[in-house]
Order: C-alpha cells, then sequence, then structure tokens
C-alpha cells in the first residue's frame, strides 16, 4: 500500500465505526462494583459464622407486605409460544421454561416452588418489602366487612334474571336520573338568582363620587333631559 | 405501627417461648395438633391465600373462600379453608374488639365469619368469656355446611356452638377442657343462664306434644327458627342435663398436646 488513504480519499480505518469508551470512567466503575462486591462477601461471611442467613441491609424505602388481592395466577401463560434460550431447561437462574420471577431473575417449574419463593424473604427483599404485615384495628375490620357487604349487594343487582326485577331496577335508575337532573336544574336557577343579587348589589354600592369617566354619561344625560328610564330594571 | 410477621415461621420457630400466650394461658402455635399443623402449613391454600394476612383481609378470605366448617376432609385428609384461617387467627391473635366484629357486625352478614370467630374464641379465651361469647349465637339458626373425612353433613350454628361447649374434638382439633358451666355458676364467675327455650325442669316434665306446642309459638316470634323435630328438641337440651351433674371436671384444666415437646 502506498497511502493510507482509501479508495473514497478518506483516511478512515475500517474499525473507526465502533463506538469509543471511555476508559478511565469504566476503570472507575468496575472498582466501585468490585469494594461493593467485596463489603458484601465480607458480610455475606459473617453472616455465615455467626450462623445466620445474610440479607441485604435494609434501605429505610422498603414498604409493608400486603396480602395477595388474587390467587397467583398459573395459567397466565398457556397457548403462549415463547422463545426459551438453549440450555433453559436446567437450573432456575434466568428466564425459562415455567413461571419466571422478574424481580430476581429466577424460572420455577411448578406453582408450588414459585409461591414459596413469592413469600420468601428473597424475593420480598428483591421487590422492595419489608415482609411485615400492617395490624388492623377494629374500625378496619368493620370498614372492610362493609365494603365487602356493599360490593355483593352490587354484584347481586347485576346479576337479574327475570323481567320483572329488570323492569324493578331500570325505574330505580330512572328515578335516580330524574332526581340528578332536577338538582341539576335547581342548581343552575339558585347560580343565576345569586349571581344576579351580586350584579344589583354592586350596582347599589356604586356611589355618586366612584364614577368611571364616560361611564354613566348617557344616564346623565338623560336625566338632565327629564328621562329616568324607560320602565325597565334592565341595564 | 404496629405490624405481623406476613410468614409463620418466627410463630412456629418460637414455639411460644417469646411470643404472647392465649388469654386462656395456652401457646398459640401448640393449640392445633402437631399432624394438623403441618398439614395446613404445607398445603397450597396457605401458602397462597394466608400469606400477609391481617384481621381485616381474614373477612376477605373468609367469604372468598370458605363455604364449609371442617377439619381436614377427603381420602388425603387435606386441611380446609377454614381450619387454615384459625390457624391463622392464632397466628394473628386478635383482640376482643376485632372478635366482636366478626361475631356480631361481620356475624350478621357473614355466617361462616362467625362461625370461624367462634371457634378461634373457643379456642383461645378463657371458660368465663368463651360462655359469655359463644352462648348468645345458641339462638342462631342458619345452616351451615359439615365437611368431613367420609362427606358431607348439614349442620346449624346452634349445634355448631354446642359442639364448641360440650364436645371434646371439634374440626380437627383437641378442644382444652373448660370446666362446667354449673361448676362457674356456683363460684359466682357466672349468672344462672337463662335459655330462651324456658325453664329446664318444666321442659323435663313436659312431654313431646307441649314441646310440639312450644315450637309452634317459637316460630311466630322467630321468623327464621327453623322447623325442629321433637327429638332434636330434646337433642338440644340434653348436654343441659349432662351437665348438671358435676362429680367431674372440678377444676379447670387444659389440656396437654404437647406432641412436639421433642
Amino acid at each position: 500500500m502506498a497511502s493510507k488513504k482509501g479508495a473514497y480519499e478518506n483516511t478512515a480505518s475500517d474499525t473507526d465505526f465502533r463506538k469509543k469508551y471511555d476508559r478511565a470512567e469504566y476503570a472507575q466503575k468496575a472498582k466501585d462494583r468490585e469494594a461493593k462486591e467485596k463489603e458484601e462477601s465480607k458480610l455475606r461471611y459473617e453472616a455465615k459464622l455467626a450462623g445466620k442467613k445474610y440479607y441485604a441491609p435494609l434501605t429505610g424505602e422498603e414498604t409493608l407486605t400486603q396480602a395477595r388481592a388474587s390467587r397467583l395466577d398459573v395459567s397466565q401463560n398457556v397457548g403462549k409460544v415463547m422463545l426459551m434460550p438453549a440450555g433453559a431447561a436446567t437450573g432456575k437462574k434466568g428466564r425459562g421454561a415455567g413461571f419466571y420471577c422478574e424481580a430476581c431473575d429466577l424460572t420455577f417449574k411448578d406453582n408450588l416452588q414459585w409461591v414459596e419463593h413469592e413469600n420468601s424473604m428473597q424475593h420480598l427483599r428483591a421487590i422492595g418489602q419489608t415482609g411485615e404485615v400492617k395490624k388492623a384495628s377494629a374500625e378496619d375490620v368493620r370498614e372492610r366487612i362493609e365494603r365487602i357487604w356493599e360490593r355483593m349487594q352490587e354484584e347481586k343487582k347485576d346479576d337479574v334474571k327475570t323481567l320483572g326485577e329488570r323492569l324493578e331496577i331500570r325505574k330505580e335508575e330512572e328515578e335516580k336520573d330524574r332526581e340528578e337532573r332536577r338538582r341539576k336544574r335547581k342548581e343552575l336557577v339558585e347560580r343565576q338568582r345569586a349571581e344576579k343579587e351580586k350584579e344589583v348589589k354592586i350596582k347599589k354600592e356604586y356611589g355618586e363620587d366612584v364614577r368611571v369617566e364616560g361611564e354613566h354619561d348617557e344616564d346623565d344625560m338623560m336625566a338632565s333631559m327629564g328621562i329616568t328610564g324607560f320602565g325597565s330594571s334592565k341595564k | 405501627m404496629a405490624t405481623h410477621r406476613a410468614d409463620e415461621k418466627r410463630f412456629l420457630d418460637e414455639r411460644g417461648s417469646s411470643g404472647p400466650l392465649a388469654p386462656n394461658g395456652l401457646n398459640p402455635a401448640t393449640i392445633m395438633e402437631k399432624p394438623v399443623r403441618e398439614r395446613i402449613v404445607d398445603c397450597y391454600f396457605w401458602k397462597d391465600q394466608c400469606f400477609a394476612v391481617n384481621e381485616a383481609d381474614i373477612v376477605n378470605r373468609v367469604v372468598d373462600h370458605v363455604h364449609f366448617i371442617g377439619g381436614t376432609y377427603g381420602d388425603a385428609q387435606r386441611p380446609s379453608p377454614f381450619l387454615c384461617l384459625a390457624f391463622k387467627l392464632l397466628q394473628l391473635g386478635p383482640g376482643d374488639d376485632v372478635l366482636r366484629e366478626y361475631l356480631e357486625f361481620g356475624g350478621e352478614k357473614f355466617k361462616y365469619l362467625r362461625a370461624l370467630a367462634l371457634f378461634y374464641v373457643r379456642l383461645t379465651r378463657q371458660a368465663k368469656d368463651v360462655y359469655l361469647f359463644l352462648e348468645p349465637f345458641l339462638k342462631d339458626y342458619r345452616k351451615l355446611k359439615r365437611r368431613g373425612r367420609t362427606g358431607t353433613s348439614l349442620t346449624f350454628m346452634d349445634e355448631f356452638v354446642d359442639d364448641l361447649l360440650v364436645k371434646e374434638r371439634v374440626c380437627g382439633t383437641t378442644l382444652w377442657k373448660m370446666p362446667k358451666r354449673e361448676i362457674l355458676e356456683d363460684l359466682d364467675v357466672l349468672e344462672p343462664r337463662i335459655s330462651p327455650l324456658g325453664d329446664i325442669e318444666d321442659l323435663l316434665e313436659s312431654d313431646v306434644e307441649e314441646a310440639d306446642g312450644r315450637n309452634g309459638r317459637e316460630d311466630s316470634e322467630d321468623d327464621d327458627r327453623r322447623r325442629a323435630s321433637p327429638g332434636s328438641e330434646f337433642g338440644e337440651v340434653t348436654p343441659e342435663r349432662d351437665a348438671m351433674d358435676v362429680d367431674e371436671g372440678e377444676k379447670e384444666v387444659a389440656n396437654g398436646n404437647d406432641h412436639d415437646s421433642s
């Protein structure tokens, strides 16, 4: 090669498209990570010596654990086709065939293992929970009972069978609608009246001496001509 | 803020060494027998639905999942949701105010919630409180479904309460031995109970026709009073007659179900 210039008359080498890394930054990052890992492994070792299980220290931002709102959904992936990495069939680590836990990056082959994992401290810490549940007072219990009862009454209302029941419910709803409309109309009238009263009040409060220049010229002229108005209250 | 542990590990680990005891002096972790306890902790319902449940969530669980009372059922002796939730209550240890909500306000609406609370009261409260808590519900005649090892049968709330007061084993749990009502009355701990059926002597003297007549009157008084055959009417009062002989059970003996003392 006589010159370094290529066919297109530029000096680009064939690896120029690659990303340029800031080596110092990455070295620092690696150092930090290693220090953290060392610290953690030390804590792990100490916990092991003391015969305890190691948990990452709490950050103070954990939330209380709450009861599941519904049963664990074991059938959510039924009928789905997924691409699995080779070797996904062995071990729990990583995404594989089975129940996958996003937070812990683990896969479980049956629902018993899965629910045990969901209840485990390891998982609770990974999703930032303390594993403690708030104690409910008698008022909480009463309120919960009321809420469930209301929900059940609503559901009962929804599944009516006969025409008579349906007509009954429709009638109730219409009555409610009418009531609502009546209330709205009343409110509107009330508001309009209030506005009008306010206007009148402002007008009354206007003294002779606070006239804005030119605002009442017309009235004055009429008054001076002996006309006080056309008998209309409107202005 | 007061909290519970979400899981049962610490509750079962400590075996009452540091946790609070039940008001009747028993250790809540050993009130149920060890085989039953292990079945409960192993079953899927416990892991799925009894995790991180507090006193208010218990109501949700009862409404959604408890459709029968019973201990273990089927050939596999699966623990019933009723029993699992009773065990959860043993762990939570709700106070009297919460129990009153379960029994009265919630119990009017959800009968299995009342049954569960009654069962829990019988397991953990002192004899006097048990009588005072349970007896008002001898007037609750709602139907309950009972599922045992062999099959399903029909029972009623008052029968269930009566079982709790007089039987030794209910719902796969050996109940602690309570002193008889007469003894507590003699000690002036309890007032004599006035049965809604009337005086016990009159009832024993009267023959079947009279008992029938009384039934009729009760029906008119109480709308949802279930029609009882004369036999069951007597069955209802038999325990009281049994309770008359006071030669046994002189003092309060807590049952020693310390199977896991090893």
